[in-house]
C-alpha cells in the first residue's frame, strides 16, 4: 500500500541519476521495468516475486507507466503472454520464482528457439515439497540448457540495473534471446536499501526501443512464428540458437562498456567480478548475495595475511568459458559456493561446480578444487562460513583436492 | 559498530506498521550519514493474523553497506538487539512465530544494557510478571498505548509510527536522534504534528524507562525446541502425525500439535460465561483452530494455549455476553475455565465478570478502523447460588 506519510526521496544533482529511494529488490526490478517503458506485463503471484508484480502494478497505476498489465491464470499463461506479447514487437516482461517457474517451464523453453527477446525475473526460490520460501538457485537453473541468457544480480542496485542491461542484450539484433534475470529472494528481494534511480533520458541513451524488423507479427505484416518444423530442421536451429549465444558474449561486453560510458565506472567487467585475487593463491566462486560475506571474509583474512580473494560469477549463460580459464587458472585452488544441489552428478556437487570443473579441464596447470553446498532453501550463510570455506579451500592448496570434493556448510551433521 | 533494532508486531494486522517503522530509521539514519537497511523476517511471511513477526533495521555510523549487509542481511533472523520494540504489549507473554520454533521470551535478543521498548498502558511491573529473566542488566521503556490493529495491507494512521520513532531516539540516540526523527517528519509531511508526537513521546519515554536486573522477571517455562540433525528424522519426507481427536474423548482428551500451538498469537482470549451458554455448538464448529473441547454435559471448555484470540467465537455467539473479548495481559495462567466453573459456578461467573470489566472490543479489520470498544451491560447469573 502506499505509505500515507509520502515517498521521501533524495534529489541528486548528478543529470544521469535521478533520485536515491528506499526500495527492496522487488522495487527495484520494477523501477527498471518502468524505465525500459515495457509495452506488456503478465503477472502471477508467488513470493518472492510476488512483490514485483504488486510494484509494477502500483507504478502502473500512478500514471508512471503506460503497459498493458495482465494477470494470468498460472505462471504458464503468464509466460505465454510474455512470449506472445513479445513477438508483436511489444517489450514484455514477466518474473515467477520456484515451484512456480517450474510450471511454466514449457513456454519458457520455446522462448528460446523462437528467438523472441522478453526478460524474466527469477526470485530464486527452493523448490518445494514442503513450502519453503528460502533461496535456492536450482529453479533458476533449470535454464541452463534452453538456449537462454542466465545471470545474477548480487545487489538491488545491480537487479535494477539488469532489467535495462538485460533488454539490450536480448534485443540487440545479434542476439535476439530472452533473458532470466536471477536474484536471491528474501536476502535481495525484500531488502529495503536506498538505491540509485536512473534518470530517463540517460536510460533512453543506453537503451534502443524493441524493434522485431520484419518478423513483427502484426496485420500489416501477416506472418507464422514457430510453425510445425520436421526432424529435419530441429539441429540447425539449435545450432543457430548457440551461434546467438556466442555473439552474445561480444554483445555483452558492449553493453557494459556502454552501460559504463553513461552511468559510470560501475563493472570493471562483464562476467564476473573479481575482489582482491591479484596476488591470491585460494579463491571461493559464487553467485549472487553471497558475495558480500564471502568479500567481507576476504577482508578479514587478508588481514592476517592470508592470500586470498573473491569472484563473483555474474553470468551464467552464456558460460565465460575463455575469461574464467584465464583467469581460474592463476590460483592453487578455487572453492565453489554452490547455493543448489545436483542430485546424483559427478562427486555429488553442485551445477556451477560441474561447469567450472569442467571449464578449467584443459588446462595444463590446473587449480585444486572443491565445492560447497550451502545456503539451500533459504539458510544463512555467514561470514564465518565463508572463513570456513576458505580455510577448507586453503588446505586443499597444500594437500590438494580431497576425494571428498563436496562439504555442506550448515547442515545439521 | 552495528545498531540492530526490532519491531515485535502483530503479523497482518500491524504489518505495514512494522515495516514503515523499519523503513523510517533507515531513512532517518541515512540523513545523518549513516549506513542502514532494513529487512523483515522473510520465513514470517505468508503472515497469519496476528501471529508474532518482526521487522529489523540495521544502522551503522562507520561500516560500508557491503560489510553490513553481510553481517545482519544473510540470516533470518537477528543475532542480538540494541533495542526490541513491541507494538502489541501482549507479546510480552513470548512469542511462538511458526511451527518448531517454541515460545521464546520476547527480550531473547535485548544485548546487555540493551532495551524493551513496550507500546503499552500496563505498568512495567505488571509486564515484568511474564518476561523472562536475563543473566544481565538491560532497560524495559514504555510507551503510553494500545496495539495499533489494523488489517491486511491497511495501516491506522495513529501516530503510533511517529511515536515509536520519538522513543527509539530516546532509549538509544544512536542509532537515530530525536532532532532527526522531527526533520524528516516534518520534511516528508509538512505536519508539525507528527514531529510533535514523536517529540512528546521522547520526552515521555526518557521518563518511563527503567533498568531491569537479572533477578528480575520469570524462570522461562518454555523450551526452546532442538531441531533434529538429518539422519535424526525419518526419510519420507516432513510427516507430522495426526493426534487423537473426537467427541467422545471429552475435555482433558483432546490432543493438539506439540510442534505449533499458537497461542501467543492472540492479544484478546474469549472469555465464557458457561451459565448463559444455550449449547448452540457455534463456537465450536466455528473456530478456526478447534480449540473448543466438548464436555460431558453439552458445554464447551476452552483451550487458551491454542486460542489464536481470533474472535469468531464471540461474533458467532447468539447469546449476548456469553462469550466476551478480553485483554490477554489480564490473565496469568492458561487453565481451564470450564473446570474452574465446575468447580465453583458462583466463583466463576464472579471471576469472569472482573475479567471482562466494562469495556467490549470487537476489531472490524478490513475497515483498517482498528479496534472498537463498547460498553458492556452486566448479565447476572443463571444458575442458582450455591
Amino acid at each position: 500500500m502506499e505509505d500515507p506519510l509520502g515517498v521521501a526521496t533524495v534529489a541528486t544533482a548528478s543529470p544521469v541519476w535521478e533520485r536515491e529511494e528506499l526500495l527492496n529488490g522487488c522495487q527495484a526490478v520494477a523501477q527498471g521495468v518502468r524505465l525500459a517503458d515495457v509495452d506488456v506485463i503478465a503477472a502471477y503471484p508467488i513470493r518472492p516475486y510476488t512483490e514485483v508484480m504488486d510494484a509494477l502494478s502500483k507504478i502502473i497505476a500512478d500514471g508512471q507507466l503506460d503497459a498493458e498489465y495482465i494477470i494470468a491464470d498460472s505462471e504458464h499463461s503468464q509466460f505465454e503472454i510474455v512470449k506472445h506479447a513479445s513477438s508483436v514487437g511489444a517489450r514484455a516482461f514477466g518474473g515467477s520464482s520456484g515451484t512456480g517457474w517450474m510450471f511454466g517451464f514449457e513456454a519458457l523453453v520455446v522462448a528460446a528457439t523462437d528467438r523472441l527477446p522478453t526478460l524474466f525475473i527469477v526470485g530464486n526460490r527452493a523448490l518445494d515439497d514442503p513450502g519453503a520460501f528460502g533461496v535456492e538457485h536450482n529453479d533458476a537453473m533449470a535454464l541452463r540448457d534452453m538456449g537462454w541468457l542466465l545471470c545474477w544480480a548480487a545487489t538491488a542496485q545491480e537487479a535494477l540495473e539488469h532489467v535495462l542491461i538485460g533488454y539490450r542484450i536480448a534485443e540487440d539484433k545479434r542476439v535476439l534471446m530472452p533473458m532470466a534475470l536471477a536474484m536471491d529472494g528474501a536476502f535481495l528481494t525484500h531488502s529495503q536499501h536506498m538505491l540509485k534511480v536512473p534518470a530517463k533520458e540517460a536510460v533512453s541513451r543506453f537503451l534502443p526501443a524493441y524493434d522485431l524488423g520484419d518478423r513483427r507479427l502484426h496485420p500489416d505484416n501477416p506472418v507464422s512464428i514457430a510453425p510445425q518444423v520436421n526432424e529435419d530442421w530441429v539441429m540447425e536451429l539449435r545450432r543457430q540458437n548457440w551461434e546467438a549465444a556466442r555473439r552474445a558474449k561480444g554483445v555483452i561486453a558492449e553493453a557494459y562498456e556502454e552501460f559504463n560510458t553513461i552511468f559510470g565506472e560501475r563493472y570493471p567487467s562483464p562476467y564476473f567480478d573479481e575482489f582482491m585475487t591479484d596476488d591470491a593463491e585460494t579463491v571461493l566462486l559464487g553467485l549472487g548475495a553471497v558475495c558480500m560475506p564471502a568479500r567481507t571474509a576476504v577482508r578479514r583474512l587478508r588481514e592476517q595475511g592470508k592470500k586470498v580473494g573473491y569472484i563473483n560469477l555474474r553470468w551464467f549463460r552464456p558460460f565465460p568459458t575463455q575469461e574464467l580459464r584465464a583467469s581460474l587458472g592463476r590460483f592453487k585452488s578455487v572453492g565453489v559456493i554452490d547455493r543448489n544441489f545436483a542430485h546424483g552428478s559427478p562427486d555429488c556437487g553442485g551445477i556451477v561446480f560441474q561447469d567450472v570443473r569442467s571449464c578449467l579441464y584443459p588446462l595444463a596447470k590446473r587449480p585444486a578444487m572443491v565445492d560447497f553446498i550451502g545456503g539451500l532453501g533459504g539458510r544463512d550463510l555467514s561470514i564465518a562460513d565463508c572463513i570456513r570455506m576458505y580455510d577448507i579451500t586453503a588446505k586443499a592448496a597444500r594437500d590438494g583436492a580431497p576425494e571428498e570434493c563436496v562439504t555442506w556448510i550448515g547442515l545439521r551433521e | 559498530m552495528i545498531k540492530r533494532v526490532e519491531v515485535n508486531y502483530r503479523g497482518i494486522f500491524q504489518k505495514m506498521l512494522g515495516k514503515y517503522i523499519g523503513s523510517d530509521i533507515v531513512q532517518i539514519a541515512t540523513r545523518m550519514g549513516k549506513v542502514a537497511f532494513s529487512n523483515g523476517r522473510y520465513s514470517d511471511a505468508p503472515e497469519r493474523n496476528g501471529i508474532p513477526c518482526k521487522y529489523f533495521a540495521f544502522v551503522s555510523p562507520d561500516l560500508s553497506e557491503e560489510e553490513l549487509e553481510a553481517e545482519c542481511g544473510a540470516k533470518l533472523d537477528i543475532d542480538e538487539a540494541d533495542v526490541s520494540i513491541v507494538v502489541d504489549d501482549t507479546m510480552v507473554k513470548g512469542v511462538e512465530p511458526w511451527g518448531w520454533h517454541g515460545v521464546r521470551p520476547i527480550n531473547e535478543k535485548v544485548r546487555e544494557k540493551g532495551c524493551l521498548l513496550v507500546v503499552s498502558r500496563h505498568p512495567h511491573d505488571h509486564l515484568l510478571q511474564f518476561i523472562g529473566k536475563k543473566p544481565y542488566s538491560y532497560r524495559l521503556a514504555t510507551l503510553e498505548g494500545g496495539a495499533s490493529l489494523a488489517g491486511l495491507w491497511v495501516y491506522k494512521d495513529d501516530l503510533t509510527r511517529e511515536r515509536v520513532l520519538g522513543a527509539l531516539a530516546a532509549v538509544d540516540p544512536g542509532i537515530i536522534a530525536i532532532e532527526a526523527v522531527e526533520a524528516y517528519l516534518l520534511d516528508k509531511t509538512k505536519d508539525a504534528r507528527r514531529a510533535q508526537a514523536a517529540r512528546e513521546a521522547y520526552e515521555a519515554t526518557l521518563r518511563r524507562t527503567r533498568i531491569v536486573t537479572p533477578e528480575e522477571g520469570i524462570d522461562w517455562p518454555h523450551e526452546v525446541p532442538i531441531l533434529p540433525k538429518w539422519h535424526e528424522f525419518e526419510e519420507t519426507g516432513v510427516v507430522v502425525r495426526s493426534v487423537p481427536r473426537g467427541f467422545q474423548l471429552g475435555p482433558r482428551g483432546q490432543a493438539r500439535n506439540d510442534a505449533f500451538k499458537r497461542g501467543t498469537t492472540k492479544t484478546h482470549r474469549p472469555v465464557v460465561r458457561f451459565d448463559l451458554c444455550i449449547k448452540c455448538t457455534l463456537c465450536w464448529l466455528d473456530c478456526p483452530d478447534e480449540c473448543f473441547d466438548p464436555t460431558d454435559d453439552g458445554l464447551f471448555d476452552v483451550d487458551y494455549e491454542v486460542c489464536v484470540g481470533c474472535h469468531k467465537c464471540a461474533a458467532v455467539c447468539p447469546i449476548p455476553e456469553c462469550i466476551v473479548m478480553v485483554d490477554e495481559l489480564k490473565f496469568t495462567d492458561d487453565k481451564s475455565p470450564w473446570e474452574a466453573y465446575t468447580k465453583s459456578p458462583q466463583a466463576y461467573i464472579e471471576w469472569a465478570e472482573l475479567k471482562k470489566g466494562k469495556e467490549r472490543i470487537a476489531y472490524p479489520h478490513v475497515t483498517g478502523q482498528g479496534v472498537n470498544i463498547t460498553e458492556g451491560t452486566t448479565v447476572p447469573p443463571k444458575v442458582a447460588a450455591v
